[in-house]
Protein backbone atom coordinates (compact mmCIF):
# COMPACT_ATOMS: atom_id res chain seq x y z
CA UNK A 1 0.00 0.00 0.00
CA UNK A 2 1.24 3.46 -0.80
CA UNK A 3 1.25 5.90 2.07
CA UNK A 4 2.76 8.89 0.34
CA UNK A 5 1.74 9.45 -3.28
CA UNK A 6 4.24 10.68 -5.88
CA UNK A 7 2.69 14.14 -5.57
CA UNK A 8 3.48 14.10 -1.88
CA UNK A 9 -0.03 13.52 -0.53
CA UNK A 10 -0.94 11.04 2.18
CA UNK A 11 -3.90 8.67 2.27
CA UNK A 12 -6.19 11.38 3.66
CA UNK A 13 -4.87 14.14 1.41
CA UNK A 14 -2.55 15.79 3.91
CA UNK A 15 1.03 16.83 3.32
CA UNK A 16 3.68 14.92 5.28
CA UNK A 17 4.24 17.78 7.74
CA UNK A 18 0.57 18.61 8.18
CA UNK A 19 -1.44 18.03 11.34
CA UNK A 20 -5.05 16.91 11.33
CA UNK A 21 -7.74 19.39 12.23
CA UNK A 22 -7.75 20.11 15.96
CA UNK A 23 -10.79 21.01 18.01
CA UNK A 24 -10.81 21.71 21.75
CA UNK A 25 -13.88 21.93 23.96
CA UNK A 26 -13.57 22.91 27.61
CA UNK A 27 -15.78 22.35 30.66
CA UNK A 28 -17.92 19.75 28.98
CA UNK A 29 -18.81 17.95 32.26
CA UNK A 30 -20.40 19.69 35.21
CA UNK A 31 -19.53 17.03 37.79
CA UNK A 32 -15.77 17.16 37.21
CA UNK A 33 -13.51 19.94 38.49
CA UNK A 34 -12.12 20.27 34.98
CA UNK A 35 -12.96 18.51 31.75
CA UNK A 36 -12.11 18.75 28.07
CA UNK A 37 -12.70 17.03 24.76
CA UNK A 38 -9.75 17.04 22.40
CA UNK A 39 -10.23 16.09 18.77
CA UNK A 40 -7.40 15.44 16.36
CA UNK A 41 -9.03 14.58 13.05
CA UNK A 42 -11.31 11.63 13.81
CA UNK A 43 -9.67 10.79 17.12
CA UNK A 44 -11.81 12.14 19.93
CA UNK A 45 -10.84 11.88 23.59
CA UNK A 46 -12.64 13.06 26.73
CA UNK A 47 -10.69 13.86 29.89
CA UNK A 48 -12.09 14.59 33.35
CA UNK A 49 -10.05 15.85 36.31
CA UNK A 50 -11.07 15.58 39.95
CA UNK A 51 -9.00 17.26 42.57
CA UNK A 52 -6.86 18.12 44.31
CA UNK A 53 -8.55 16.27 47.16
CA UNK A 54 -7.59 14.07 50.09
CA UNK A 55 -5.91 10.78 49.13
CA UNK A 56 -8.30 7.86 49.06
CA UNK A 57 -5.72 5.19 49.90
CA UNK A 58 -3.64 6.20 52.91
CA UNK A 59 -0.78 3.98 51.74
CA UNK A 60 -0.34 6.17 48.64
CA UNK A 61 -0.03 9.38 50.64
CA UNK A 62 3.07 11.44 49.81
CA UNK A 63 4.18 13.96 52.42
CA UNK A 64 5.78 16.45 50.05
CA UNK A 65 3.86 16.16 46.79
CA UNK A 66 0.49 15.38 45.28
CA UNK A 67 -0.30 11.89 43.99
CA UNK A 68 -1.52 11.77 40.38
CA UNK A 69 -3.89 8.91 39.56
CA UNK A 70 -4.69 8.30 35.92
CA UNK A 71 -7.08 5.91 34.23
CA UNK A 72 -7.22 5.43 30.48
CA UNK A 73 -10.07 3.51 28.90
CA UNK A 74 -11.52 3.09 25.44
CA UNK A 75 -15.24 3.13 24.86
CA UNK A 76 -16.61 -0.02 23.28
CA UNK A 77 -17.80 2.00 20.28
CA UNK A 78 -14.49 3.80 19.76
CA UNK A 79 -12.89 1.48 17.23
CA UNK A 80 -14.22 0.18 13.94
CA UNK A 81 -15.26 -3.08 15.56
CA UNK A 82 -17.36 -2.63 18.68
CA UNK A 83 -15.44 -4.48 21.33
CA UNK A 84 -15.96 -4.30 25.06
CA UNK A 85 -12.49 -3.89 26.57
CA UNK A 86 -12.06 -4.43 30.27
CA UNK A 87 -10.32 -1.70 32.23
CA UNK A 88 -7.58 -4.05 33.30
CA UNK A 89 -6.32 -5.02 29.88
CA UNK A 90 -2.62 -4.65 29.24
CA UNK A 91 -2.73 -1.79 26.76
CA UNK A 92 -4.97 0.37 28.95
CA UNK A 93 -2.79 -0.23 32.00
CA UNK A 94 0.35 0.67 30.08
CA UNK A 95 -1.17 3.81 28.60
CA UNK A 96 -2.54 4.84 32.00
CA UNK A 97 0.98 4.62 33.38
CA UNK A 98 2.50 6.52 30.45
CA UNK A 99 -0.06 9.34 30.72
CA UNK A 100 0.36 9.47 34.49
CA UNK A 101 4.14 9.81 34.23
CA UNK A 102 3.78 12.56 31.63
CA UNK A 103 1.28 14.53 33.67
CA UNK A 104 3.27 14.14 36.86
CA UNK A 105 6.12 16.03 35.25
CA UNK A 106 3.84 18.78 34.05
CA UNK A 107 1.95 19.38 37.28
CA UNK A 108 3.57 21.37 40.10
CA UNK A 109 2.92 18.53 42.54
CA UNK A 110 5.05 20.02 45.30
CA UNK A 111 2.45 22.75 45.78
CA UNK A 112 -0.19 20.29 46.92
CA UNK A 113 1.32 17.88 49.46
CA UNK A 114 -0.75 15.05 50.90
CA UNK A 115 -3.40 15.34 48.22
CA UNK A 116 -4.48 13.43 45.13
CA UNK A 117 -5.46 14.45 41.62
CA UNK A 118 -7.59 12.00 39.60
CA UNK A 119 -7.44 12.13 35.82
CA UNK A 120 -9.84 9.96 33.82
CA UNK A 121 -9.36 9.71 30.09
CA UNK A 122 -11.91 8.05 27.85
CA UNK A 123 -11.38 7.51 24.14
CA UNK A 124 -14.65 8.18 22.32
CA UNK A 125 -13.37 7.68 18.80
CA UNK A 126 -10.02 6.12 17.91
CA UNK A 127 -8.26 6.89 14.65
CA UNK A 128 -4.58 6.78 15.53
CA UNK A 129 -2.68 8.90 18.03
CA UNK A 130 -4.98 8.12 20.96
CA UNK A 131 -2.30 8.36 23.64
CA UNK A 132 -1.22 11.76 22.32
CA UNK A 133 -4.79 13.04 22.15
CA UNK A 134 -5.28 11.65 25.67
CA UNK A 135 -2.34 13.64 27.02
CA UNK A 136 -3.54 16.80 25.28
CA UNK A 137 -7.07 16.36 26.59
CA UNK A 138 -5.74 15.74 30.11
CA UNK A 139 -3.59 18.89 30.02
CA UNK A 140 -6.60 20.94 28.88
CA UNK A 141 -8.76 19.45 31.62
CA UNK A 142 -6.09 20.16 34.24
CA UNK A 143 -5.84 23.77 33.08
CA UNK A 144 -9.62 24.10 33.20
CA UNK A 145 -9.60 22.72 36.75
CA UNK A 146 -7.05 25.30 37.86
CA UNK A 147 -4.37 22.76 38.76
CA UNK A 148 -0.97 24.53 38.57
CA UNK A 149 1.13 23.35 35.64
CA UNK A 150 4.73 24.00 34.67
CA UNK A 151 3.88 24.37 31.01
CA UNK A 152 1.19 23.53 28.46
CA UNK A 153 2.53 20.12 27.51
CA UNK A 154 1.40 18.99 24.07
CA UNK A 155 1.84 15.63 22.44
CA UNK A 156 1.82 14.23 18.91
CA UNK A 157 2.82 11.02 17.15
CA UNK A 158 5.14 10.98 14.16
CA UNK A 159 6.27 8.17 11.89
CA UNK A 160 8.34 7.32 8.86
CA UNK A 161 6.79 5.64 5.81
CA UNK A 162 7.81 5.51 2.17
CA UNK A 163 11.04 7.33 3.02
CA UNK A 164 9.26 10.40 4.40
CA UNK A 165 8.82 11.53 7.99
CA UNK A 166 5.08 11.88 8.60
CA UNK A 167 3.40 13.93 11.31
CA UNK A 168 0.25 12.92 13.20
CA UNK A 169 -0.38 9.40 11.98
CA UNK A 170 -3.92 8.19 11.61
CA UNK A 171 -4.98 4.59 12.09
CA UNK A 172 -4.24 3.51 8.50
CA UNK A 173 -0.70 4.90 8.64
CA UNK A 174 -0.17 3.55 12.15
CA UNK A 175 -0.93 0.02 11.03
CA UNK A 176 1.38 0.43 8.06
CA UNK A 177 4.23 -1.32 9.82
CA UNK A 178 6.45 1.73 10.18
CA UNK A 179 7.74 3.25 13.42
CA UNK A 180 5.36 5.16 15.65
CA UNK A 181 7.08 7.80 17.77
CA UNK A 182 4.90 9.46 20.41
CA UNK A 183 6.43 12.64 21.80
CA UNK A 184 5.27 15.07 24.45
CA UNK A 185 7.00 18.43 24.73
CA UNK A 186 6.89 21.33 27.20
CA UNK A 187 7.29 24.07 24.56
CA UNK A 188 8.17 27.10 26.66
CA UNK A 189 10.65 25.18 28.73
CA UNK A 190 11.89 23.37 25.62
CA UNK A 191 11.90 20.01 27.40
CA UNK A 192 10.79 16.62 26.16
CA UNK A 193 8.46 14.98 28.65
CA UNK A 194 7.64 11.75 26.83
CA UNK A 195 9.45 9.89 24.05
CA UNK A 196 8.01 6.49 23.21
CA UNK A 197 8.56 4.53 20.06
CA UNK A 198 7.72 1.09 18.78
CA UNK A 199 9.36 -0.65 15.84
CA UNK A 200 12.87 0.32 14.71
CA UNK A 201 14.43 3.34 13.11
CA UNK A 202 18.01 4.28 12.13
CA UNK A 203 19.44 7.02 14.32
CA UNK A 204 19.70 9.82 11.71
CA UNK A 205 16.18 9.21 10.49
CA UNK A 206 15.11 9.19 14.13
CA UNK A 207 16.50 12.71 14.57
CA UNK A 208 14.47 13.99 11.62
CA UNK A 209 11.27 12.34 12.88
CA UNK A 210 11.87 13.64 16.42
CA UNK A 211 12.38 17.21 15.20
CA UNK A 212 9.18 16.96 13.16
CA UNK A 213 7.31 15.73 16.22
CA UNK A 214 8.67 18.60 18.33
CA UNK A 215 7.47 21.14 15.78
CA UNK A 216 4.08 19.46 15.80
CA UNK A 217 3.94 19.66 19.61
CA UNK A 218 4.74 23.36 19.53
CA UNK A 219 1.92 24.01 17.08
CA UNK A 220 -0.58 21.97 19.09
CA UNK A 221 0.43 23.74 22.29
CA UNK A 222 -0.27 27.05 20.55
CA UNK A 223 -3.73 25.86 19.49
CA UNK A 224 -4.48 24.65 23.03
CA UNK A 225 -3.31 27.97 24.43
CA UNK A 226 -5.64 29.89 22.12
CA UNK A 227 -8.57 27.68 23.11
CA UNK A 228 -7.86 28.16 26.84
CA UNK A 229 -7.50 31.94 26.54
CA UNK A 230 -10.70 32.17 24.49
CA UNK A 231 -12.55 30.13 27.10
CA UNK A 232 -11.17 32.26 29.95
CA UNK A 233 -12.20 35.46 28.20
CA UNK A 234 -15.71 34.12 27.70
CA UNK A 235 -15.96 33.13 31.36
CA UNK A 236 -14.63 36.50 32.51
CA UNK A 237 -17.18 38.34 30.39
CA UNK A 238 -19.98 36.08 31.59
CA UNK A 239 -19.06 36.84 35.20
CA UNK A 240 -18.84 40.57 34.58
CA UNK A 241 -15.17 40.69 35.50
CA UNK A 242 -14.30 42.47 32.29
CA UNK A 243 -16.46 44.42 29.90
CA UNK A 244 -16.70 43.16 26.33
CA UNK A 245 -13.94 44.88 24.37
CA UNK A 246 -14.45 46.42 20.95
CA UNK B 1 -13.19 46.22 38.72
CA UNK B 2 -12.23 46.14 35.05
CA UNK B 3 -8.95 47.91 35.83
CA UNK B 4 -7.97 45.25 38.39
CA UNK B 5 -7.99 42.22 36.15
CA UNK B 6 -5.69 42.21 33.18
CA UNK B 7 -4.83 40.13 30.18
CA UNK B 8 -5.60 36.41 30.05
CA UNK B 9 -2.52 34.21 30.34
CA UNK B 10 -1.97 30.49 29.96
CA UNK B 11 -0.02 27.96 32.00
CA UNK B 12 3.62 28.13 30.95
CA UNK B 13 3.55 31.73 29.67
CA UNK B 14 6.59 33.74 30.63
CA UNK B 15 5.36 36.88 32.37
CA UNK B 16 8.26 38.92 33.75
CA UNK B 17 11.66 38.77 35.40
CA UNK B 18 12.26 38.41 39.12
CA UNK B 19 13.95 41.86 39.16
CA UNK B 20 10.67 43.65 38.54
CA UNK B 21 8.11 41.50 40.36
CA UNK B 22 7.68 38.91 43.05
CA UNK B 23 5.86 35.66 42.49
CA UNK B 24 2.29 35.67 43.77
CA UNK B 25 -0.47 33.10 43.56
CA UNK B 26 -0.59 31.16 40.31
CA UNK B 27 2.99 32.10 39.33
CA UNK B 28 6.23 30.14 39.68
CA UNK B 29 9.88 31.11 39.34
CA UNK B 30 12.45 29.42 37.12
CA UNK B 31 15.89 30.65 35.98
CA UNK B 32 15.13 34.21 37.07
CA UNK B 33 11.83 34.42 35.17
CA UNK B 34 8.24 34.33 36.35
CA UNK B 35 5.98 31.83 34.57
CA UNK B 36 2.23 31.45 34.94
CA UNK B 37 1.21 28.09 36.38
CA UNK B 38 -2.54 28.35 35.81
CA UNK B 39 -4.86 29.72 33.13
CA UNK B 40 -6.40 33.00 34.24
CA UNK B 41 -6.19 36.76 34.29
CA UNK B 42 -2.93 38.50 35.07
CA UNK B 43 -2.99 40.81 38.06
CA UNK B 44 -0.44 42.96 39.87
CA UNK B 45 -0.70 43.41 43.60
CA UNK B 46 0.95 46.18 45.56
CA UNK B 47 3.98 45.18 47.65
CA UNK B 48 3.15 43.96 51.13
CA UNK B 49 6.19 45.50 52.84
CA UNK B 50 7.62 48.97 52.32
CA UNK B 51 10.12 49.08 49.48
CA UNK B 52 9.25 45.58 48.38
CA UNK B 53 8.51 44.50 44.84
CA UNK B 54 4.92 44.31 43.59
CA UNK B 55 3.56 40.80 43.39
CA UNK B 56 2.43 39.32 40.09
CA UNK B 57 -0.51 36.91 40.39
CA UNK B 58 -2.75 35.01 38.06
CA UNK B 59 -6.38 34.93 39.13
CA UNK B 60 -7.86 31.60 38.20
CA UNK B 61 -11.50 30.73 38.68
CA UNK B 62 -10.98 27.47 40.52
CA UNK B 63 -9.56 28.70 43.80
CA UNK B 64 -7.60 26.20 45.82
CA UNK B 65 -9.95 24.31 48.11
CA UNK B 66 -10.43 25.82 51.55
CA UNK B 67 -8.84 23.71 54.28
CA UNK B 68 -9.15 24.29 58.05
CA UNK B 69 -6.02 25.62 59.75
CA UNK B 70 -5.22 25.83 63.47
CA UNK B 71 -6.98 28.89 64.86
CA UNK B 72 -9.97 28.82 62.50
CA UNK B 73 -13.44 28.88 64.01
CA UNK B 74 -15.42 26.12 62.31
CA UNK B 75 -19.00 24.92 62.32
CA UNK B 76 -19.30 21.19 62.86
CA UNK B 77 -22.06 18.60 63.16
CA UNK B 78 -21.61 15.95 65.83
CA UNK B 79 -21.70 12.47 64.34
CA UNK B 80 -20.81 10.23 67.28
CA UNK B 81 -20.34 10.77 71.01
CA UNK B 82 -17.97 8.45 72.87
CA UNK B 83 -16.86 8.47 76.50
CA UNK B 84 -13.70 10.50 76.00
CA UNK B 85 -14.34 12.26 72.71
CA UNK B 86 -17.02 13.51 70.38
CA UNK B 87 -16.56 12.95 66.65
CA UNK B 88 -17.78 15.60 64.27
CA UNK B 89 -17.89 16.55 60.61
CA UNK B 90 -16.51 20.00 59.76
CA UNK B 91 -18.99 21.68 57.44
CA UNK B 92 -17.97 25.36 57.37
CA UNK B 93 -14.79 27.31 57.99
CA UNK B 94 -15.61 30.79 59.21
CA UNK B 95 -18.42 31.99 56.98
CA UNK B 96 -17.60 29.76 54.04
CA UNK B 97 -19.15 26.34 53.48
CA UNK B 98 -16.83 23.54 52.44
CA UNK B 99 -17.39 21.40 49.40
CA UNK B 100 -15.94 18.30 51.12
CA UNK B 101 -16.45 17.44 54.77
CA UNK B 102 -13.47 16.96 57.04
CA UNK B 103 -13.48 14.87 60.18
CA UNK B 104 -12.81 16.47 63.54
CA UNK B 105 -12.75 15.28 67.13
CA UNK B 106 -13.47 17.18 70.35
CA UNK B 107 -11.54 15.47 73.11
CA UNK B 108 -12.68 15.42 76.70
CA UNK B 109 -9.99 17.86 77.83
CA UNK B 110 -10.91 20.36 75.12
CA UNK B 111 -14.61 20.71 75.85
CA UNK B 112 -14.32 23.46 78.46
CA UNK B 113 -11.67 25.44 80.28
CA UNK B 114 -12.48 24.44 83.85
CA UNK B 115 -12.69 21.02 85.55
CA UNK B 116 -11.56 19.30 82.38
CA UNK B 117 -11.19 15.86 83.99
CA UNK B 118 -14.80 15.73 85.22
CA UNK B 119 -16.45 16.23 81.82
CA UNK B 120 -19.25 13.84 80.82
CA UNK B 121 -19.30 13.92 77.03
CA UNK B 122 -22.93 12.92 76.74
CA UNK B 123 -23.94 15.93 78.85
CA UNK B 124 -22.12 18.28 76.51
CA UNK B 125 -22.95 17.08 73.01
CA UNK B 126 -25.40 14.74 71.34
CA UNK B 127 -25.31 13.34 67.80
CA UNK B 128 -26.85 15.79 65.36
CA UNK B 129 -25.93 18.96 67.27
CA UNK B 130 -24.42 21.87 65.39
CA UNK B 131 -21.39 23.13 67.31
CA UNK B 132 -19.05 26.08 66.89
CA UNK B 133 -15.51 24.98 67.64
CA UNK B 134 -11.97 26.16 67.11
CA UNK B 135 -9.33 24.09 65.34
CA UNK B 136 -6.54 23.37 67.80
CA UNK B 137 -4.23 21.36 65.57
CA UNK B 138 -4.11 19.26 62.43
CA UNK B 139 -4.57 16.23 64.66
CA UNK B 140 -3.80 12.69 63.63
CA UNK B 141 -4.34 10.86 60.37
CA UNK B 142 -8.06 10.58 60.92
CA UNK B 143 -9.33 13.90 62.22
CA UNK B 144 -8.60 17.46 63.21
CA UNK B 145 -8.48 18.27 66.92
CA UNK B 146 -11.17 20.77 67.90
CA UNK B 147 -11.84 22.69 71.08
CA UNK B 148 -14.93 24.35 72.57
CA UNK B 149 -13.12 25.71 75.63
CA UNK B 150 -14.31 29.29 75.24
CA UNK B 151 -17.53 31.09 76.09
CA UNK B 152 -18.51 31.69 72.52
CA UNK B 153 -17.85 28.09 71.45
CA UNK B 154 -20.19 25.17 71.95
CA UNK B 155 -23.60 23.98 70.83
CA UNK B 156 -25.48 26.56 68.75
CA UNK B 157 -28.34 24.41 67.50
CA UNK B 158 -29.78 21.20 68.90
CA UNK B 159 -33.03 19.33 68.53
CA UNK B 160 -34.78 17.95 71.56
CA UNK B 161 -34.88 14.20 72.04
CA UNK B 162 -38.57 14.24 73.02
CA UNK B 163 -40.23 16.35 70.35
CA UNK B 164 -37.49 16.81 67.75
CA UNK B 165 -37.90 20.61 67.66
CA UNK B 166 -35.02 23.08 67.98
CA UNK B 167 -34.26 23.84 71.61
CA UNK B 168 -33.79 27.20 73.30
CA UNK B 169 -30.63 27.80 75.39
CA UNK B 170 -31.37 28.42 79.07
CA UNK B 171 -27.91 28.73 80.56
CA UNK B 172 -24.31 27.71 80.14
CA UNK B 173 -25.08 24.02 80.41
CA UNK B 174 -28.73 23.57 79.56
CA UNK B 175 -31.21 23.92 76.72
CA UNK B 176 -34.97 23.61 76.89
CA UNK B 177 -37.46 22.17 74.47
CA UNK B 178 -40.20 24.74 73.75
CA UNK B 179 -42.91 22.10 73.30
CA UNK B 180 -42.36 19.65 76.12
CA UNK B 181 -40.51 22.04 78.52
CA UNK B 182 -37.93 19.35 79.26
CA UNK B 183 -34.37 20.57 79.78
CA UNK B 184 -31.39 18.79 78.34
CA UNK B 185 -27.74 19.27 79.19
CA UNK B 186 -25.41 20.71 76.58
CA UNK B 187 -22.25 22.84 76.50
CA UNK B 188 -23.97 25.95 75.13
CA UNK B 189 -22.21 28.63 73.11
CA UNK B 190 -22.76 32.15 74.33
CA UNK B 191 -23.33 34.17 71.18
CA UNK B 192 -23.29 37.98 71.16
CA UNK B 193 -26.67 39.61 71.34
CA UNK B 194 -28.38 36.42 72.46
CA UNK B 195 -30.22 36.86 75.72
CA UNK B 196 -29.56 33.74 77.73
CA UNK B 197 -31.90 33.27 80.68
CA UNK B 198 -29.74 32.47 83.71
CA UNK B 199 -30.98 29.43 85.56
CA UNK B 200 -31.57 29.80 89.33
Amino acid sequence: MEYVSPEGLRVDGRRPRELRRINCQLDVLSSADGSAIFEMGNTKVLAAVFGPHAVTKRSDLKEDAAVVVCEYSMAAFSTGERRRRGKGDRRSTELSMVIRNTLEQAILTELMPRSQIDVYVQVLQADGGTRCAAINAAVLALSAAGVPLRDLVASVAAGHLDGTPLLDLNFAEDSGGGPDLAVALAPRLGQLVLVQMDSRLPVDTFQAVLDLARDGCRTISGVMREALLEHTKRLAVARGMVTTSS
Amino acid sequence: MAADVGTPVCAGDRLATTDAYEAGEGVYVRDGFLFASVVGLRRVEQPAAQGGKPALCVATRGSQPLVPKPGDVVTVKISRVAQTAAHALIMCVGRQALSTEFKGVIRQQDVRATEIDRVVMYDCFRPGDIVRAEVVSLGDARSYHLSTAKNELGVVYARSAAAGVPMVPTGWVSMQCPETQTTEKRKVARLEGLAVAEDK
